[in-house]
């Protein structure tokens, strides 16, 4: 004889319930928080370099770098001036909400405008953990191949902003642009897309131009 | 990627839920899984069977009611808010010894 009983229960209730108590904390300072995510190589660290020195002087900014060990996201972008906390995660395939939480407490968050979470290299994971920023960004580079928007539909569908990284090296790839942004957009119709190249710096004004503009929406 | 700790997150609500309601082995459990989450279910399977071990849900059968993907949207694409797909629930479980009688939680 068996006992049915009721659970109910979210199995990732405690992240979704941190990322709340974040995201309480990101909307009282006033800071917005982007959480970039992407396949390990696609470039985070690249277009956060180039970002954070364009904005410099222009925005307070932090940025917390995750990586599964080693601080040399960190290193990278400390030598541009960036405020940087490096999150090591020691093998773990993606960030959780009480990572963030901790790792942002050596921020004085009202003296930020913005905060760029770099996630885990990593296209299943990442998309599935709401670490209570307000938006997510997705880069996405062209020596990918065309195919993963219809591979990877969640971190796809999730994304705010998709960011085509890489276009400087199309010519020597058979990447179909067309074909993968329809399949981008088939999931996420309103996402924003930004092809761009970091290493070059082609399409960054757009980039950035969105960026600030979302900054500005959040302090008024 | 992450199936071990969502074993480990299950195995620990459902001995909670157990004890709560007064102890005894589990002999199933009924997990929601979205199609649109991240969670091989071979893998999880796999990943539950070993976080059971030693506990009060050693050997329960975890049964995986998938949950296909349904938006919002009636342009027939997947475009439109997700409605249904992105679950990862713990539905009902199943204890092996009846409610004691007499004491109501």
């Amino acid at each position: 004889m068996t006992t049915e009983v009721t659970l109910a229960q979210d199995v990732l209730h405690d992240n979704a319930r941190d990322a709340e108590a974040n995201r309480a904390r990101f909307r009282a300072a006033g800071v917005y928080v982007l959480n970039l995510m992407s396949a390990p190589g696609a470039g985070k660290t690249t277009l956060l370099e180039r970002t954070v020195e364009a904005l410099k002087g222009k925005l307070r900014l932090a940025v917390i770098t995750g990586d599964i060990a080693t601080t040399r996201d960190a290193d990278r972008l400390a030598a541009h001036g960036a405020r940087v906390v490096q999150l090591n995660t020691g093998g773990a395939c993606h960030i959780e909400a009480h990572q963030i939480e901790q790792a942002a407490r050596p921020f004085a968050l009202d003296a930020l405008d913005l905060l760029l979470i770099e996630n885990i290299g990593n296209l299943v994971c990442p998309a599935e953990f709401d670490l209570g920023e307000h938006d997510k960004v997705m880069i996405y580079s062209c020596t990918e191949g065309h195919d993963k928007p219809a591979k990877y539909p969640l971190m796809f569908k999730e994304a705010k902003a998709l960011l085509l990284n890489k276009i400087d090296l199309l010519p020597y790839t058979n990447f179909d642009v067309d074909a993968a942004l329809a399949d981008a957009r088939a999931l996420n119709p309103a996402v924003e897309v930004f092809q761009l190249s970091a290493t070059q710096g082609t399409g960054f004004g757009a980039w950035l131009g969105w960026l600030e503009n979302r900054v500005a929406a959040r302090r008024s | 990627m992450h199936e071990v700790g969502v074993a480990q997150r299950m195995v620990e609500i459902a001995l909670a839920a157990a004890a709560e309601s007064g102890g005894g082995k589990i002999v199933s459990l009924r997990l929601l899984l979205g199609t649109l989450t991240c969670v091989d279910p071979a893998t999880l399977a796999f990943a539950f069977t070993v976080a059971a071990r030693g506990t009060p849900a050693e050997g329960a059968r975890l049964d995986v009611e998938p949950r296909e993907l349904l938006t919002a949207c009636s342009c027939g694409a997947h475009g439109g808010d997700v409605v249904r797909g992105r679950e990862l629930r713990l539905d009902t479980l199943d204890l092996e010894e009846p409610l004691s009688t007499g004491s109501t939680p």
